[in-house]
């Protein structure tokens, strides 16, 4: 599913955020991307998202090379795959359900879909009676949530998290990361950047470690 | 998909539009200022050239017969008028039907000639002339001989100083299509910057629906909504402040000069080009949002 070779992100003139990176994710796998606060996992998944260019080598997803893709290419490819902000990107004008529903709604599926849709994942998440609920309603534990439904209503094969439980407390956090695991038993791809060791520990899944911007455990 | 689109479009827009209503007052009461002064400018020219067509219309040349010319003489002006290559239509007009005349043009005046068989207006022939005359020296000719035949008292023709009009008419539509673009270009500027503003405002959730993967036609759309619907109320309040002002207008001529200035021949702005001033603001706070919402190609 993802392929990355020799992945290097240079910012300035000489600080390296990543250098030389080259891992794998195989369809249907759950990987942790684990290291210290500036290990440059952040960066990675920005590069994944395509919100930053890498200075050199090549990140192929589900076959296709997202390095050279033009501005609609991007728009495009980003509606295929779902991404989870540590700081949840919720829109705080719309309410929970008008959140999720975007993510269909510029994929044009049909009115009646979208709210059917959106009704299911928001229930698979728990929040099916928070649906007319504002972000700034909601607790951490609970946005963060709305922000997962929005990254799985277009049913993508590959999801991406950011530091999903970074402000969450503990409990919570377990409970997302079941959340992650019923979604990769579906199938889905799930790629999720953490620095919490423990969380890694408790859940059981392959770790791929950066340090300094390189891979010290892959 | 297209329908719901568009409703999304819109939504987003009326929205957009009360949320920011202190600064779309604004924008849309400069954008109405200067649609009313180009549409002042309109109507003046709608005017003018429906005067200048009116009077074109109207006789050419006018030769002026004595009271008591013999039938004669009167069919001998009559000849030489239709004969002359300059001429293309001749009418002979009687002393009734210039009274009648007076009457219809000046109502208010009509008392002062009651008396039908004591008033002033001669008969005439008025001609119209078959179209341009070259320098003019062909109709002073004309002019010259008609003068010197029995029964003629005088012969008027107001071609040069209509050309002259004409020319006038023509400069003022230059002039209206020069402070036409200037003023929509201060209209796109501004709505530009209303927009620019907006985006500026929501520029967190712009990038919110980049991250998740919007086209950005879906993320400019409802800008360039709103700025079309800037541009049309922009023009409808402009339409009715010159509505309200032409009426204004009319009212004050015909209180003014009653009987000297007919005020009910001065008319609004042509139904067409009002269409097109609100096609126009439209146009123009399309294009506004478009130059605002560049940036996020």
């Amino acid at each position: 599913m993802i392929q990355i070779e020799g992945l290097s992100k240079l910012y300035g003139r000489d600080v390296f955020a990543l250098e030389d990176v080259s891992m794998h994710v195989e369809k249907g796998d759950f990987v942790f991307l684990t290291g210290p606060s500036g290990a440059g996992k952040s960066t990675l998944l920005r590069v994944l998202l395509c919100q930053d260019p890498p200075t050199s080598g090549t990140v192929t997803v589900a076959g296709r090379d997202i390095t050279r893709l033009t501005p609609r290419e991007v728009q495009a490819y980003r509606r295929t795959i779902g991404f989870v902000f540590q700081d949840f990107k919720l829109i705080p004008r719309k309410t929970v359900f008008e959140n999720v529903m975007f993510a269909l709604r510029i994929l044009g599926v049909p009115d009646v879909q979208q709210r059917r849709r959106t009704f299911q994942v928001l229930k698979w998440v728990g929040l099916q009676h928070r649906a007319n609920a504002y972000p700034l309603e909601l607790s951490g534990g609970e946005q963060q949530r709305v922000s997962i439904a929005r990254a799985l209503v277009n049913e993508p094969a590959l999801v991406l998290a950011d530091e999903p439980t970074g402000n969450l407390d503990p409990d919570l956090a377990l409970d997302i990361m079941n959340l992650f695991r019923e979604i990769n038993s579906t199938g889905t791809t799930v790629l999720v950047a953490t620095h919490d060791r423990e969380l890694i520990r408790h859940v059981g899944r392959r770790a791929v470690t950066l340090d300094h911007g390189r891979v010290a455990i892959g | 998909m297209l329908f719901a689109g568009l409703k999304y479009f819109v939504t987003e827009a009326v929205m957009g539009l009360w949320r920011g209503r202190r600064s779309t007052v604004l924008s849309t009461l400069t954008i109405a200022a200067a649609l009313f002064v180009l549409g002042v400018f309109l109507t003046v020219a709608a005017n003018l050239d429906a005067l200048v067509e009116r009077w074109s219309a109207a006789a050419e040349l006018s030769v002026y017969l004595q009271d008591d010319v013999s039938l004669a003489d009167r069919a001998e002006v009559q000849r030489a008028l239709r004969n002359h290559r300059l001429v293309r239509e001749v009418q002979f007009v009687t002393r009734e039907q210039a009274l009648g005349r007076f009457r219809r043009d000046f109502p208010d005046l009509a008392p002062a000639v009651a008396d039908a068989a004591a008033h002033p207006f001669p008969a005439s022939f008025e001609a119209r002339l078959a179209g341009e005359a070259p320098g003019g020296d062909g109709l002073e000719a004309l002019a010259g001989r008609l003068r010197k035949m029995r029964g003629v008292t005088d012969v008027r023709y107001d071609r040069l100083w209509l050309q002259r009009l004409q020319a006038i008419a023509s400069l003022v539509g230059w002039a209206v299509a020069l402070l036409g673009a200037v003023l929509a270009l201060a209209a796109a500027l501004t709505v530009s910057n209303v927009v620019r503003l907006a985006l500026f405002v929501r520029r967190d959730e712009v990038e919110i629906m980049e991250l998740v993967g919007a086209p950005l036609s879906f993320i400019k759309g409802p800008f360039v909504v709103e700025g079309i619907l800037q541009g049309a109320l922009g023009s409808v309040i402009a339409l009715l402040a010159l509505f309200i002002a032409t009426a204004a207008v009319r009212g004050r001529l015909a209180s003014a000069a009653p009987g000297l200035i007919d005020a009910g021949s001065i008319s609004g702005l042509p139904a067409g080009m009002a269409v097109l001033v609100v096609a126009g603001g439209m146009a123009v706070g399309c294009l506004g949002a478009l130059l605002a919402a560049r940036r996020l190609a």
